[in-house]
């Protein structure tokens, strides 16, 4: 698949860059918030999202199981799909594609909903293991709402399988009261691991990232599956590991008790950690990085497939979304939600930092989650 | 009769035999053979016959290092802190007191590991102990995370496994023989290299043993107290299932970990029959 | 002597104390005690999630347990006095059984039912319209298989040390081979079974790892404990925990009264 080669997506990110920079000027214009247009979309989308629910609630069962990310939702908007459509949502969380792939993989998931990230969904289409979604079922679902690059992953070859979900950063959360000032760089990151922050410093549990901002440190691509490279920074994970506080995607227990002071970190766990505890703070690796966006998939065989697509409208639903945004403090690439969020969160710099800083980030490829090579050096890594 | 007796066994060892069958036999069967076979693409496995992945088992040679090092130290540990206890219990400790002390020393054991596990997150994180130790001036340690949190976490796991057999060997010792030892002014030290230890050795091996067997194949506390920085063979295995999505190369360190464990019983058994440990000392649970 | 005994007693029950102390907090942090409340295990008792968990884990001990000790004694029946090949192959099975960590067992037992499972479900989704998949079956499978080895285990345990007279005897009075089952062997035996039983019962109820494996989409008190801890512990995990403890304790301390004829102490 030549979607999947680093430099084509790299082009095309760079096109895609160039494009948003302009528009970053007029922010808001980004966003898409703009005055009656928005205002019809969301009424078109929030109408029609009550009445799927309401019809079919007869036939959607009891119960629809989701496989999600940490602190990734609203756990209130649950409970009204629940009153709403009687359905309960059982949530699962995981620490990394590699893991959903895997249990998707194994069978016998029982999963209704999952939520793969950006450069997955070509891997499940190519294992069969993603359903081609029906729009129709959809009906809070407007492509035409949605920052493009942040939804175009979601359809492969013409066939929708995957409909946006959120987008955000990894980057860095440190607790200014103790690294005494902003990190912003991962060569503070992993050179202070193992000097000022020795032992406080956590990484993911997740090779996309752990592995790509260790490649970004030494300035090679966080995409990077050429086996120097990789081998620049297997040498460096191996030389801090000792000095790690964890290497974990649930950081935020860490975090938030004083344990440990660094992390790599996604958006929504930066905003949440930062508007319970100002002291910590969230920054971009001026270096590069990763910006990505997340989807919402069936998976083949979802033994509740009615709730699932009543769960992915409701979802969608722009109010629900921006309830959702609220409380995870990941950006929404849906202009109808955008425009009922309040102007301080549009603004907030964790979510929506500033253009230049997002210059250097890149999407993750596809490539990186087949490659045999950044798999086996991730578990030398833990294993070492 | 003989014909009918024979019958009868074998429709008694119907269903067990069935189960085996399907769920331990046909299992490792199937691992046996995806440990030659290769790597899916995508993940999962991909038929073929190499010895690829068992040429690769170095790469884990960390894992194996960290599990066969920490499991005899934390067999040792468990030992030296459960050998006074159960010698306290099978020969100090009144008739009256030694149900009830015995009952407390198994309850934890019947408790679920997970719970006890991760109480040892609050007492070994920052504000634990470490806390503690800093209050006092001892500056600055940090417990949790490391190798020594997850050999406190093992030695507190399965304490009560080793404090057991070592209580019902010490149990059976006939006080006489110490009385007669004493007597005849042998000191205390000297009865007890002579007379207690070696009569308590079919239980030290019987504990040694399930706490060695056990912990080789632990997963659970390196997972809890080791927060991903301490590999057992057991993490690395389910690392390789869960993340890597690497089956046929996950096999081969099945097999591996299997093969470790068939020499470790193939060892005991020999030091078995050199201490004399009679079938019916083993027994626990 | 008895400082020491102290010490370790403190050693054991600190952290479970803990865990018991801090359940009882009023305040939302797991790890500090703000004045008294019950109001966790209210919580915990009431999220849906917990229960439906506690459920499953209910369901699959019991089940795995009645048919481990079932044909766990049938198979302990068999082998007592067996001699051949049969009875080394069933040593060896059960030794390896007992023996192969958990967490290789539930790998092997989720890479072989997922491949099985992918074999016959088209033939089974055409015959049957319906297909084989993880869930309370391979569960309760793999629960009982492991707990199945430690009835065999006690139960022969027992069988070997009863007096075999007592069986010769009841046939030499005319009983049928049934009968001398059912008026001897079983009152000899009942203690370990019962032993045997709560056993399995026990052990499928705390197991995580076989669980994480091949429960497939269901989720098991442990199961759910573990993910939860991921994420940092609360003070509903601590009463959770503490609530396990008890029941634990509680189905313990009735095993000892049920089994105080003496028969405990032969299996140590």
């Amino acid at each position: 698949m030549t979607r999947d080669n680093s430099p084509i997506t790299r082009q095309k990110f760079m096109e895609e860059l160039r494009r948003y920079e302009k528009g970053s000027i007029t922010r808001r214009h980004f966003l898409g918030a703009t005055g009656l247009g928005t205002a019809m979309a969301v009424m078109g989308g929030a109408v029609p999202s009550l009445l799927p629910g309401r019809a079919q609630a007869q036939d959607l069962g009891n119960r629809v199981v989701l496989a999600t990310w940490p602190n990734y939702h609203d756990a209130a908007n649950f409970d009204r799909f629940a009153e709403e459509t009687g359905v309960f949502a059982q949530v699962n969380v995981f620490g990394s594609n590699e893991e959903m792939l895997a249990k998707l993989q194994a069978g016998g998931s029982g999963w209704d909903v999952f939520v793969p990230t950006n450069y997955a969904i070509s891997t499940y289409v190519e294992a069969d293991l993603i359903e081609p979604l029906d729009l129709s079922r959809l009906p809070n679902y407007d492509a035409a709402a949605f920052e493009q690059r942040f939804a175009d992953a979601g359809t492969i070859d013409g066939t929708t399988y995957a409909v946006p979900k959120n987008w955000g950063t990894t980057g860095i959360a440190f607790n200014s009261s103790k690294t005494g000032g902003v990190v912003d760089s991962w060569k503070t990151f992993f050179d202070g691991a193992r000097d000022q922050f020795d032992g406080r410093v956590m990484v993911h549990d997740y090779q996309l990232t752990t592995i790509g901002n260790a490649l970004v440190y030494f300035g090679h691509s966080f995409n990077s599956v050429d086996p120097a490279e990789l081998a620049d920074a297997e040498n460096l994970l191996i030389d801090v590991k000792p000095h790690l506080f964890a290497i974990s995607s649930d950081y935020q227990p860490s975090m938030r008790n004083g344990d440990a002071w660094l992390t790599m970190c996604w958006t929504g766990d930066g905003k949440q950690m930062n508007s319970d505890m100002p002291e910590i703070g969230f920054a971009l690796g001026r270096e590069g990085g990763e910006i990505w966006s997340d989807y919402y998939a069936v998976p083949k065989g979802a033994p509740h497939r009615e709730a699932a697509y009543a769960l992915i409208n409701y979802l969608l639903d722009p109010e629900v979304n921006a309830r959702e945004a609220l409380a995870h403090g990941y950006p929404v690439a849906d202009s109808r939600t955008n425009a009922l969020l309040p102007e301080e969160l549009l603004n907030d710099p964790i979510l929506y930092p500033a253009a230049e800083s997002l210059t250097p980030l890149e999407f993750g490829a596809a490539v990186t989650l087949t490659d045999p090579n950044r798999a086996e050096l991730m578990a030398r890594f833990k294993s070492a | 009769m003989a014909i009918t007796q024979a019958r009868a066994r074998a429709l008694l060892l119907t269903p067990a035999g069935l189960w085996y069958a399907a769920l331990l036999l046909f299992p490792l069967a199937v691992v046996l053979i995806f440990s030659f076979g290769e790597r899916n693409p995508i993940g999962g496995y991909a038929p073929g016959f190499t010895l690829e992945q068992y040429a690769n088992l170095p790469a884990r040679f960390a894992a194996f290092r960290n599990t066969l090092t920490l499991a005899p130290l934390g067999t040792v540990a468990a030992l030296l802190i459960a050998y006074p206890l159960a010698y306290y219990l099978a020969i100090k400790v009144s008739v009256r007191w030694k149900t009830t002390l015995l009952i407390l020393v198994i309850v934890p054991f019947w408790t679920s590991i997970l719970i006890r596990s991760y109480a040892w997150i609050y007492l070994l994180g920052g504000n634990g102990i470490p806390a503690l130790l800093e209050a006092f001036g001892l500056g600055e340690l940090r417990l949790i995370n490391t190798p020594f949190a997850v050999l406190v976490g093992i030695v507190y796991g399965y304490l009560p496994l080793m404090v057991f057999p070592i209580y019902v060997a010490l149990e059976k010792l006939d006080k006489s023989l110490l009385e007669a030892a004493s007597d005849l002014g042998a000191p205390p030290w000297r009865s007890f290299l002579q007379i207690t230890l070696p009569m308590s050795m079919p239980g030290v091996m019987t504990g040694s043993m399930l706490v060695f067997i056990l912990l080789t194949g632990e997963f659970l506390i390196p997972a809890i107290l080791g927060g991903g920085k301490v590999f057992f063979v057991g993490n690395a295995l389910v690392d390789l299932f869960l993340q890597s999505r690497n089956w046929a190369f996950g096999s081969a360190v099945a097999v591996a970990l299997i093969v470790i464990m068939l020499i470790v019983v193939a060892l005991y058994t020999r030091a078995v029959r050199r201490f004399g440990v009679r079938r019916d000392d083993v027994g626990l649970m | 002597m008895r400082f020491y005994a102290v010490a370790v007693y403190g050693f054991l029950y600190l952290p479970i104390a803990i865990i018991a102390l801090f359940s009882f907090s009023a305040g939302r942090s797991a790890s500090s005690m703000d004045g008294f409340s019950t109001g966790w295990y209210v919580r915990a008792l009431s999220n849906p999630f917990v229960m439906e968990a506690l459920w499953t884990s209910l369901k699959v001990a019991f089940f795995s347990a009645v048919l481990a000790t079932v044909s766990g004694t049938m198979a302990a029946l068999a082998l007592t006095g067996m001699k051949g090949r049969l009875r080394a192959i069933f040593d060896v099975l059960v030794m390896i059984a007992v023996m192969i960590p958990g967490v290789v067992i539930g790998i092997a037992a989720l890479i072989a039912l997922a491949t099985a499972f992918s074999a016959i479900n088209p033939w089974l989704e055409v015959v049957l319209g319906r297909q084989l998949s993880m869930g309370l079956g391979t569960l309760i499978g793999l629960h009982g298989m492991f707990t199945m080895s430690l009835v065999v285990l006690l139960v022969r345990g027992r069988l070997e040390t009863f007096d075999r007279a007592q069986i010769e005897a009841s046939n030499d009075l005319g009983a049928s081979p049934l009968g001398t089952f059912l008026q001897v062997t079983l009152p000899q035996i009942a203690p370990a079974i019962l032993a045997g039983f709560l056993l399995a019962f026990t052990f499928s109820f705390d197991d995580f790892i076989m669980a994480f494996f091949v429960a497939g989409s269901e989720t098991t008190l442990p199961i759910y404990i573990f993910s939860s801890i991921r994420r940092g512990v609360t003070p509903e995990i601590n009463a959770i925990g503490t609530m396990v403890m008890v029941a634990s304790l509680t189905l313990l301390i009735i095993a000892q009264i049920l089994l105080r004829t003496g028969t405990l102490r032969a299996k140590g």
